[in-house]
């Protein structure tokens, strides 16, 4: 290890097991084992990169990429897979504030229990004791139960124990969003000076510019590698336009996305239209009304006349033509087909037309729209036209509902 | 060895830890701190009445013979079920700071040896009491023998408390298994009696798997010093000795293997 430098990581490697669907019990082992089945993730690939002494470095990149992992390892939380770190001197990590307090016991209390998490005696807390109630500007109240702090009050006094170890590497995470403006101000003003006291920082953080105003340099993770290693405003901009990029590329996607879908449901409904295996296919179906003339206007009891030209791409035998009558709000207000109707299953040899009339309309006032399909035997769908026609009925008398019945009156 | 230096240096964390177990074992009780005596006092007094009233018994103050390896076996039952679920009960700390992992288990042990080491006080009482008193030429033994028993202990709690971290079902089978143990270590009776069964079902060999049990030595020096008030043989002595250091080894060199994955399996 060369003596100038404080960290140095050599070529670490690091992935965790993901379980699809961790089941622990042995009752979920033996009936689910399939389950228990993991994707081995690889948050951090061959990264290597040194610190020196009294200097400050930050880690960006984005959420999952890997910087906290990186800094756990630092921590020795967490042990690499492959690779080797190295660090010279006192380690004091900040990623976890408060830990170890009870609330029951006083502030001053548990200033004792957390700085010896921190692997402090009994003696060097002694020392720093006034420091740090100084420091978390909690006056008289130190002498309280934690219990009773507001939670500005106990993340004051658990960053005023994590900032005053003296240590010779101080690694951080996040933290610098402590309490309000004025206290950030001071630990950051803090931060500075233990920074020039030599201590060698190690921030991940997405607060950039505090980055730029406090390291010397940047490391870029990205997606388990480091993309860059610099100048901090250079990363930075480099990081952010990278992030810009994915920002857009991703927006595009989604874009993408939402117009392959839109497509997929126009091919959808324009199937459920029409569709078929064409043996037989409609033409265009007219309606004629009892002058025998093409007409999209019926009055209720007269009749009508559907003429349904079809084209025969390949003979077929027993079909059945089905129609169906829909109001324009989708009520079914008739069904019949050729074998209802009594004229039994068609054959299709050649092209030629259907002409079925209907006497007496009795439908009333509204707009209609006609389904007809071709089925074979076996229900296959030879041709399936949905609104293939449509005609508008109108009661001469102005009657309503859905259909009309002749009547006597006595 | 770095480990001890290591250890060494968060010695204020053991402290503190034991220190914050021990004053919130009786935390909000109106009597607090002082149940740490009144609990094994009323104990005793239990004892007393049920062994020479309704369950007499053929040993002299069976009470004082029962209680004086009964309050070391507490402390051996709680370092191993109570170690087995220090790392766990941490899971917090574990993840997010770095500290030795032993830390742990040695502050459960330790603030179990400490609550021992009070109750010895009314177990002292309790001797000048019945007429036995306290002799000095034995007493000299008890701080060591109660030293290799921490030792023991100590080594006990490092294996189950890494093992369980992985293996969850250990602290349930631990209870059963400490509450079966008890039996199998003379705290309830005398070694002479293992002796008297082992020859009429003429099984020598009952005698020696007795002494396998790491308990067995430590319980008899114990009673040897308190109840009977005996030197205790310098053999039996080195033998808890041995198989303390023993655990605290194989202890320490497990726990070292497994602790680099704690942070992984919460």
């Amino acid at each position: 290890m060369d003596k100038d430098n404080a960290i140095e990581v050599r070529n670490i490697s690091k992935s965790f097991k993901v379980y699809y669907d961790k089941g622990n019990e042995l009752k979920e082992k033996m009936l689910f084992w399939k389950r228990n089945k993991y994707e081995k993730r690889v948050v951090l690939d061959d990264i290597s990169f040194s610190v020196k002494k009294g200097e400050a470095v930050g880690l960006v990149g984005k959420n999952g990429c890997g910087k906290s992992t990186t800094l756990k390892l630092l921590t020795k939380i967490i042990y690499p897979d492959k690779g080797t770190i190295e660090m010279s001197g006192r380690v004091s990590s900040l990623l976890e504030l408060g830990a170890g307090f009870h609330p029951d016991m006083s502030g001053r209390e548990n200033i004792y229990t957390n700085a010896s998490i921190f692997g402090l005696t009994k003696k060097e807390i002694d020392a720093r004791l006034n420091d740090i109630i100084e420091f978390s500007e909690l006056g008289t109240f130190i002498d309280n139960p934690v219990r009773t702090y507001s939670s500005g009050m106990y993340m004051r006094l658990a960053f005023s124990v994590a900032i005053n170890v003296d240590a010779d590497i101080l690694l951080i995470d996040e933290i610098l969003a402590v309490g309000d403006a004025n206290f950030q101000a001071k630990c950051f003003n803090k931060l500075r000076e233990i920074k020039a006291q030599g201590t060698t920082i190690v921030i991940v953080s997405h607060a950039l510019e505090q980055i730029e105003e406090i390291c010397e340099r940047s490391i870029w993770v990205r997606d388990g590698h480091i993309q860059q290693i610099g100048e901090p405003k250079e990363i930075h901009k480099a990081y952010l336009t990278a992030m810009e990029e994915e920002r857009r590329e991703q927006a595009a996607n989604e874009r993408k996305q939402l117009l392959e879908a839109e497509e997929e449901q126009a091919k959808r409904l324009a199937w459920e239209k029409r569709h078929g295996s064409w043996e037989v296919k409609i033409g265009d179906v007219k309606l004629v009304d009892k002058n025998g003339v093409e007409s999209s206007k019926i009055y209720t009891g007269e009749s009508m006349t559907l003429e349904i030209p079809y084209v025969v791409n390949t003979p077929i035998n027993d079909i059945e033509v089905k129609l169906d009558f829909y109001r324009i709000d989708s009520l079914l207000v008739y069904r019949t087909s050729s074998v209802l109707s009594g004229v039994g299953r068609l054959n299709f040899d050649k092209d030629n037309k259907l002409s079925i009339t209907f006497d007496n309309v009795p439908f009333v006032t509204s707009e209609y729209y006609v389904n007809i399909a071709l089925e074979t035997k076996d229900g296959d769908e030879v041709d399936v036209y949905k609104e293939a026609v449509k005609f508008i009925v109108e009661s001469a008398k102005g009657e309503g509902g859905v259909a009309s019945m002749n009547n006597s009156w006595k | 060895m770095k480990i001890i230096k290591e250890l060494y240096e968060y010695r204020e964390m053991i402290f503190s830890l034991v220190r914050k177990d021990l004053r919130g074992r009786y935390k909000g009780s109106v009597l607090g701190f002082f149940w740490t005596f009144l609990n094994p006092f009323l104990q005793l007094m239990v004892f007393t009445l049920v062994f020479s009233i309704i369950m007499p018994q053929d040993i002299d103050q069976y009470y004082l013979f029962l209680f004086v390896a009964l309050v070391p076996w507490m402390f051996f039952a709680s370092s191993v079920q109570d170690g087995s679920t220090s790392i766990l009960r941490e899971t917090n700390m574990v993840k997010k700071i770095f500290f030795p992992r032993e830390v742990l288990p040695i502050a459960t042990v330790t603030s179990g040896f400490v609550n021992m080491l009070l109750v010895f006080l009314v177990i002292f009482v309790t001797l000048i009491f019945s007429g036995r008193g306290i002799k000095l030429s034995t007493i000299v033994y008890l701080p060591i023998v109660m030293i290799v028993q921490y030792i023991l202990c100590l080594g006990i709690a490092l294996i189950v408390a890494s093992v369980t971290v992985y293996f969850r079902d250990l602290q349930y089978i631990l209870g059963i298994l400490v509450m079966a143990l008890q039996y199998m270590t003379p705290v309830m009776y005398d070694m002479s009696r293992v002796q008297d069964a082992a020859e009429k079902m003429g099984w020598p060999q009952m005698v020696t798997l007795y002494n396998l049990n790491p308990m067995t030595p430590i319980i008899t020096i114990y009673r040897n010093i308190l109840y009977y008030q005996t030197v205790p043989h310098i053999n039996t002595l080195i033998e808890a000795l041995v198989i303390g250091i023993v655990f605290i080894v194989i202890g320490e060199l497990l726990f070292k293997k497994l602790q680099k994955g704690f942070a992984e399996q919460f």
